[in-house]
């Protein structure tokens, strides 16, 4: 079966530095990846490449088998690859509801229609809706998106990507400065997630019982490259990755 | 504001527009147009700037795309005044392509000096094209013709503030819809976070592009509407200063609200006309009163309203 996503020799230079370098990698059909590596690995860059955010100096990237290194963040978007940041990037000054309905009605179209169109936002607002619930944000569906606490903004951020029903989820480090609690819940809803909508799902975490719980593979970035690939129990006992990360954390 | 409420305000104010002319003298209705003309120019760039996030510094060319617009026809063809209308707005519209599609390449502040330098750009043709714009002198003795062929004239003040009247409430009820759609809700997701816009799968700059278009046909409608009622168009209708003053008139009233910059055009220029009676330094009191209002009226004059209105429930 062809890999949902494929890397092949991809890089991205920023002037000599080569925060990703001559990656490539092969994600199946409803696999669960955690990328994982030390600070500035390169993770949310290759995160901006597979995405179309940032363009690669060298290599290919393809989405089920299509060649889509030419192509722009919105055209990936709307073939099935969404994605959330690791700095939370919400619409601040709408309603949840509405920063999740807009998430919609950008992927599924008519975004045109310049009088009326009140069936379309009324249709996009019920998917809306069936993605707040998922990720338990029902009842802050009127609220203010900048008036969440942070927890629930990183969850405000997994329901706009999932509402648009990507075939590829990118989540980047959807955990970040999250408490404890709040950390068992999001990876709850992930993995909920993952497998009833059976998403291919791209995940940077840097806490390890998470990845080692979640991730059906995992890849691990040092200065760019990828030192290793393979199942949890294969990282956990790779003496690079010891070496390179697991050992070595600050 | 509930919808029932709000409905109720707007009905109120259509009575109190259709109430007014028999109340007022004849040079306070003459005013009167003058502050509807400006309402429905700031906004038209309450669109840009409040739904989308553009500052533009160079609205007044599509105003003074629509006034030289309107005025040559009506002096050449004498059309009705809503042919003048139609083809002054259509005018400022068609010329808001080319420098929308290029100013919006960037953003931000090197957006607004673009528009700024294309606007500046416009004024210097309309200055030095003489044959046909008149020059510095402008165009003169643009006459109020008829509402349609063989129809009523529009020379009557009464009749011209109905027309003038009219425009504004259809193309604010028009740019209300607008804000509602599919396509004003991107316009506010674009101003919340153009990169978040983009990674949910759409460029922003067809939306601003168009949007651009939008706000200078109303622009240019009200343009269109200045030239028959002064029965002039000159340069100083292109110039940077109204520009600047649509700008002021748009926090005044409150930004992003449509009202907001029709009725803070209303207050600026009537602060203006009373303060110029009794002083030639009232723009040194225009801009002071300004900077207090910036400061303890953040949201403009309808964003405090509603915000005293919901705080009260
Ligand atoms: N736009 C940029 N310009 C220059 N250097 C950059 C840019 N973006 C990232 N870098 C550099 O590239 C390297 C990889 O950064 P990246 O953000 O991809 O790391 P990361 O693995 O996501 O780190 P973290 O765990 O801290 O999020 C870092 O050295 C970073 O400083
Ligand atoms: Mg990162």
């Amino acid at each position: 079966m062809t890999p949902v996503l494929e890397a092949r020799g991809l890089g991205r230079a920023f002037g000599a530095l080569l925060a990703v370098n001559d990656v490539s990698m092969a994600v199946a059909s409803g696999e669960l990846r955690a990328v994982i590596g030390p600070n500035g690995a390169g993770k949310t860059t290759l995160f901006h490449l597979i995405s179309g955010l940032l363009a690669p100096t060298r290599g290919r990237i393809a989405f089920r088998g299509e060649d889509v290194t030419a192509l722009s963040a919105p055209e990936r978007c709307r073939l099935g690859i969404s994605r959330t940041f690791q700095i939370t990037s919400v619409f601040p000054e709408l309603s949840v509801l509405e920063n999740v309905r807009i998430a919609v009605q950008l992927k599924a179209g008519g975004n045109f229609r310049l009088l009326g169109g009140r069936g379309l936002i009324q249709a996009s607002e019920r998917r809306a809706r069936e993605s707040l619930a998922a990720l338990g944000l029902s009842d802050r569906a009127d609220a203010l998106a900048a008036t969440l606490p942070h927890g629930d903004q990183r969850l405000l951020e997994i329901a706009m990507a999932v509402a648009q029903e990507p075939e590829l989820l990118l989540l980047d480090e959807p955990t970040q400065g999250l408490s404890p609690e709040d950390t068992a819940a999001t990876v709850a809803v992930i993995r909920r997630i993952a497998r009833e909508r059976q998403l291919t799902i791209l995940l940077v975490e840097h806490d390890m019982d998470v990845v080692f719980d979640l991730a059906d593979r995992v890849s691990v970035l040092h200065f760019g490259q990828l030192i290793a690939d393979g199942t949890p129990e294969e990282i956990r006992a790779n003496a690079d990755v010891q070496k390179a990360y697991l050992g070595g954390a600050d | 504001m509930t919808p029932r409420r709000a409905r109720v305000l707007g009905l109120v104010t259509i009575a109190v527009l259709a109430v007014l002319p028999w109340v007022l003298a004849r040079h306070q209705l003459s005013i009167l147009v003058d502050l509807l003309i400006f309402g429905l120019f700031a906004m038209s760039l309450d669109l840009i700037m409040g739904y989308t996030g553009m500052v533009s510094f160079g609205h007044a060319a599509y105003f003074g795309l629509g006034a030289y617009g309107s005025a040559l026809l009506l002096i050449h063809f004498q059309p009705p005044v809503p042919v003048a209308l139609l083809a002054g707005a259509l005018l400022a519209g068609a010329v808001a392509v080319p420098v929308g599609w290029f100013s919006t390449r960037a953003t931000g502040i090197y957006f607004a000096m673009l528009t700024l330098a294309f606007a500046q750009l416009l004024y210097t043709v309309a200055y030095k094209w003489r044959d046909l714009t008149g020059g510095s002198d402008g165009i003169a003795g643009v006459p109020k013709t008829t509402l349609f062929w063989g129809g009523p004239s529009l020379a009557d003040p009464h009749a011209f503030y109905w027309l003038v009247a009219a425009c504004l409430v259809v193309s604010l009820r028009a740019c209300r819809a607008l804000t509602r759609s599919p396509f004003g809700r991107a316009l506010e997701a674009i101003r919340e976070n153009e990169r978040r816009f983009v990674s949910l799968g759409r460029d922003a700059r067809p939306f601003k592009v168009v949007v651009f278009v939008i706000a200078a046909l109303f622009a240019g409608l009200a343009g269109a509407l200045f030239a028959p009622f002064r029965g002039f168009a000159s340069p100083e209708v292109m110039f940077w200063v109204l520009s600047g003053q649509a700008l002021m008139m748009v926090i005044t009233g409150g930004i992003g609200t449509l009202v907001g910059p029709v009725i803070g055009a209303m207050v600026f220029l009537l602060i203006q006309e009373v303060l110029s009676s009794y002083t030639e330094h009232w723009m040194i009191f225009t801009g002071a009163i300004f900077v207090l209002m910036v400061i303890f009226l953040p949201g403009g004059l309808v964003g405090t309203a509603r915000r005293w209105m919901e705080a009260r429930g």
